[in-house]
């Protein structure tokens, strides 16, 4: 018998590093990654597709007033931001990526219980929480590993569709968005492990999952995005309006309560707070276009507070909510 | 491992059917397990009515009982997977309520059916299970753990591929891997073919003659004949019966232990009544 109980550090890694083996041997981590790369590619194909369109269009225009001998400057170049292309790769990780990460965290539970490992994990020296950390850092590592290549294929090919080579600033940008992303897909993962450990059968914890998704992921979004007045034409109301800003706040005024409620619905769902957070440091969202990066991350610590907040409470209530004994098996 | 088993001179009798060396050599010494008024309860319903019960160290306790007689409870309370609603535990010394992970520490434990990490090898399985145990060098305890069991050739076999009987042994395997002072094994022979439940009845032998305590819940009565030091049978969640092997061999000597059991489980009712 071992007269020392072994470190904890120690086991969580142990744990983790096993689990991380899995999912490279069984290739969920490879499907993972291509089916995100899949989507990341064709957005941004789609976005430069988009960009050229827009170039060409300037282009022709420019040599039409030149043939007429007029002045090209009366008409602007558009404003090229590479990382605006990523538009659609983002909005991939917020529904793709957060199912991958809820089947993620399914499977480390009921695999555990399918093959009754999870009682055999849970009679060594070790506290019962500790186990919950080490898988909660394997889908951290997971998360982390995947979205690292998707984003380093971002970045190879962003100036190889766009014609327009990344800054150090951009680079910085992509970084706070991997890291904000995986925070983002840690939670979700959590949320497929804990109920797949907590539900009589993992299979319905995984119902419940995607319940879940639908609602935060898909649904209050969407709810938030159709309530909002703006909305109701391509391009914004008032934009096409040509609204003045203050003008714009004065009618706004007068739905504070509306908005209140609709803006509620928006912030319940965590996808929000990462949508926003990261469109407004890759400057997708127009008002933060070409915005300093300080500037943006004062204006949206709240998001990505939200972001962390959430996370840590998922993973705490994970921590401590005991595993309960009749769910060791896959059915109980 | 060759132990002799005298089959030939009463074949259904029970003490001929025991290996010579199967005695109570050890019952003086402290028990491993230690109950007094162990009990767990489902929303009100006992699954296990308080159960007092000592198993001194070095025995092989066999744990007789119908299905949902509350074994596998007894099992999960004392290897600290369930906390008791009344009383408490010893093992190894240890309380199972307030220090559950010396207790962990100190067991090691088969569950019915387990599966393993089937894309793993055994060598890789045993490693990570040696090293949540603190095992100071995990590779030399697997090769030696293999060895032990006579398992060597699955060393780098991936789990996945074996037939339960394998499974089982590389269960075992994980176990004791840490050289558990009370090993707890929940129907080991369960789906095991005659070879099998024969070589695992081996394995546990080896081990009993090593001092360790075993603690089995099963079916087979002929196991616990051949293999058990001491049993217990337990009947809608109440302990019905508790002695030595060798004192149940001297009381009923001209009956089997089947008809032991029946006689026992049968009564059961009226004890819990």
């Amino acid at each position: 018998m071992s007269e020392l109980l072994p470190s904890l550090s120690g086991n969580v890694a142990t744990i983790a590093l096993r689990d991380a083996r899995e999912q490279l041997r069984d290739r969920f981590l490879f499907w993972a990654t291509l089916a995100l790369l899949a989507a990341a590619t064709a957005s941004l194909v789609t976005g430069a597709i988009a960009l050229h369109g827009d170039a060409a269009t300037y282009a022709a225009a420019r040599a039409q007033l030149l043939a007429l001998g007029k002045d090209a400057s009366a008409i602007a170049a558009p404003e090229f931001y590479p990382l605006k292309l990523m538009r659609g790769m983002i909005e991939q990780i917020e529904i793709m990526g957060a199912v991958i990460a809820l089947v993620a965290g399914y499977r480390a539970a009921a695999a555990e219980r399918g093959r009754q490992t999870l009682a055999l994990v849970l009679t060594r020296p070790m506290p019962r929480w500790a186990y919950s950390f080490a898988k909660i850092i394997g889908g951290m590592g997971l998360a982390a590993v995947t979205l690292a290549i998707v984003f380093l294929a971002t970045a190879i090919l962003l100036p190889v569709v766009s014609g327009v080579g990344l800054t150090m600033g951009d680079a910085g940008r992509l970084m706070l968005t991997w890291a904000a992303g995986v925070l983002y897909l840690t939670a979700l993962f959590t949320l497929g492990f804990g109920l797949g450990l907590w539900a009589r059968s993992p299979a319905s914890g995984l119902i419940y999952a995607f319940a879940l998704w639908i609602l935060v992921v898909l649904v209050a979004p969407q709810i938030g995005d159709t309530m909002d007045p703006d909305n109701q034409v391509a391009g914004g109301v008032f934009a096409q309006l040509s609204v003045p800003k203050a003008e714009q706040d004065r009618i706004k005024a007068g739905f504070a309560g509306y908005e209140s409620f609709r803006n509620g619905i928006e912030v319940a769902s965590v996808t929000k707070h990462f949508e926003r957070f990261t469109f407004a440091v890759l400057g997708i969202k127009d008002t933060y276009t070409g915005a300093p990066l300080v500037k943006v991350m004062a204006e949206k610590q709240g998001d990505l507070l939200f972001l962390f907040l959430f996370s840590l409470g998922l993973g705490g209530l994970v921590l401590l909510r005991p595993i309960n004994p009749d769910r060791l098996t896959k059915e109980s | 491992m060759n132990i002799a088993h005298e089959t030939s001179a009463a074949p259904n009798g029970l003490r001929d059917r025991r290996p010579k060396e199967r005695t109570n050599a050890m019952t003086t010494a402290l028990p491993s397990v230690s109950t007094s008024g162990l009990g767990k309860s489902y929303d009100g319903a006992p699954a296990l009515h308080p159960l007092t019960l000592d198993v001194p160290k070095g025995e092989v306790f066999g744990f007789l009982g119908h299905n949902g007689a509350g074994k596998t409870t007894t099992i999960r309370l004392l290897t600290t997977l369930l906390a008791p609603t009344t009383g408490t535990a010893r093992v190894a010394g240890h309380d199972i309520a307030s220090d559950p992970l010396r207790v962990r520490a100190a067991i090691g434990y088969l569950p019915e059916n387990v599966r393993l990490y089937d894309r793993f090898t055994t060598r890789e399985n045993l490693t990570f299970f040696a090293r949540l145990s603190g095992v100071a060098n995990p590779a030399d305890a697997v090769d030696e753990t293999l060895d032990f069991l006579d398992i060597t050739p699955l060393t780098d076999r991936r789990v996945g591929t074996f037939s339960k009987g394998m499974r089982q042994r590389v269960g075992l395997a994980q176990a004791i891997l840490h050289r558990p002072e009370v090993l707890f094994l929940d129907e080991p022979t369960s789906g095991l073919d005659p070879m099998g439940v024969r070589q695992l009845r081996e394995i546990v032998e080896k081990l009993h003659d090593r001092g360790m305590t075993i603690f089995m819940n099963t079916h087979l009565l002929s196991e616990v004949a051949r293999s058990c030091t001491s049993i217990g049978v337990l009947a809608h969640g109440r302990l019905v019966f508790h002695d030595s092997m060798q004192a149940v061999t001297d009381k009923y000597d001209e009956r089997s232990l089947e008809d032991l059991y029946v006689g026992v489980a049968e009564r059961a009712p009226q004890v819990a009544a």
